[in-house]
């Protein structure tokens, strides 16, 4: 599980390096458009999740997304991917996600118990746009 | 989902009132609801629905009660986004853990802080319920009713090789774990989930 944790991570940290100027302007302001839909209008959860921000998701890609993510000013702050944790148990791997086309600036790894649409413990694989400062801002 | 979306009334061998979502005015309410019912000689006991900032542990607060026959149970959300819903076939499945006579409730989604749903529980035994959403992660909850017996008070796959129980599913390993015993709960009325760390 762990090479596997490992492996994911890496993949997500080399996705989200990319950078792609012809679809970035799309994506870097709330709502990204394409088959991105607002998170609150496809399952029961608040539009705006503190800590994390206002989520699209395109729902072919559940649960592991990406979930893109703005901010209150509807920026582009985050790309999360939600790996549930009996996929990690059975080895099993996701290649070729999508990110969004923006410059990392960190990356957090967090377990989540569960919430409407992925509702069982899964790790969330966060790839901040932003500074720390600025994340720590989106829990208001 | 609009809090005023989820406001229902239904039957759970008795009376049950749903999701009001009061907002900043909640404790107010309940403070002014509570005294109505202790007037009418009604009992209302509270569960708080609760979760850590990053949705890592969540749990019912308290995580097992003792109530009398007729009391009101209220569960509240505090953080994060909770159900209310009893172990019983008509909720996606689940084994029966509530007393044969008893009817099944299941909340809904519950999304916003103060948002609560309300049932009256009226025959006797245990009732285990569960979080839609976190029941993998062990968030359940464990009511007495009077005295201990019914379903609930069995073990965990009891139901078995039963006829009609061939679609039932398992309750996970990590909610079996999570249920205080009914002999504690008989013994303390209320058992809270021990004080985490983090």
């Amino acid at each position: 599980m762990q090479r596997l944790a490992f492996t994911a991570i890496v993949g997500v940290m080399s996705a989200g390096m990319m950078f792609a100027p012809t679809t970035a302007t799309a994506q870097r302001s709330a709502p990204p458009g394409g088959a991105y839909q607002k998170v609150s209008a496809l399952v029961p959860l608040p539009d705006y999740l503190p800590g994390l921000g206002t989520l699209y998701v395109d729902p072919a890609t559940l649960p592991a997304g990406p979930f893109l993510a703005y901010d209150h000013a509807g920026q582009l702050v985050s790309s999360i991917y939600m790996i549930p944790l009996k996929d990690m148990n059975a080895k099993k791997g996701f290649s070729n996600l999508k990110a969004a086309h923006a410059n990392v600036d960190h990356v957090d790894i967090v377990y989540n118990a569960g919430h409407p649409g992925v509702a069982e413990p899964h790790y969330h694989l966060i790839v901040w746009y932003v500074s720390p400062a600025r994340a720590a801002q989106l829990s208001k | 989902m609009s809090a005023s979306s989820r406001r229902a009334f239904l039957k759970a061998g008795g009376l049950a009132l749903a999701g009001l979502g009061l907002g900043s005015r909640r404790e107010a309410f309940a403070a002014a609801l509570s005294d109505v019912r202790s007037g009418s000689d009604l009992a209302l006991e509270l569960i708080a629905m609760r979760s850590d900032p990053l949705g890592a542990h969540v749990w019912f607060d308290p995580i097992g009660l003792f109530v009398r026959p007729g009391t009101t149970v209220r569960w509240t959300v505090r953080q994060n986004v909770h159900t209310a819903t009893a172990y019983h076939p008509r909720n996606d499945h689940h084994p029966l853990r509530i007393p044969t006579g008893a009817t099944p409730w299941d909340s809904k989604f519950l999304v916003n802080p103060g948002d609560h749903f309300e049932v009256t529980l009226t025959v006797p035994g245990v009732y285990d319920y569960y979080c839609a959403p976190h029941e993998a992660a062990g968030m359940v909850g464990r009511i007495v009713v009077g005295k201990p017996g019914g379903p609930g008070a069995q073990p965990f796959g009891y139901w078995k090789g039963d006829a009609g129980t061939e679609n039932w599913r398992e309750v996970p390993d990590a909610a079996r774990a999570a249920f205080p015993s009914i002999a504690r709960i008989m013994a303390q009325h209320r058992v809270h989930v021990e004080r985490r760390r983090d």
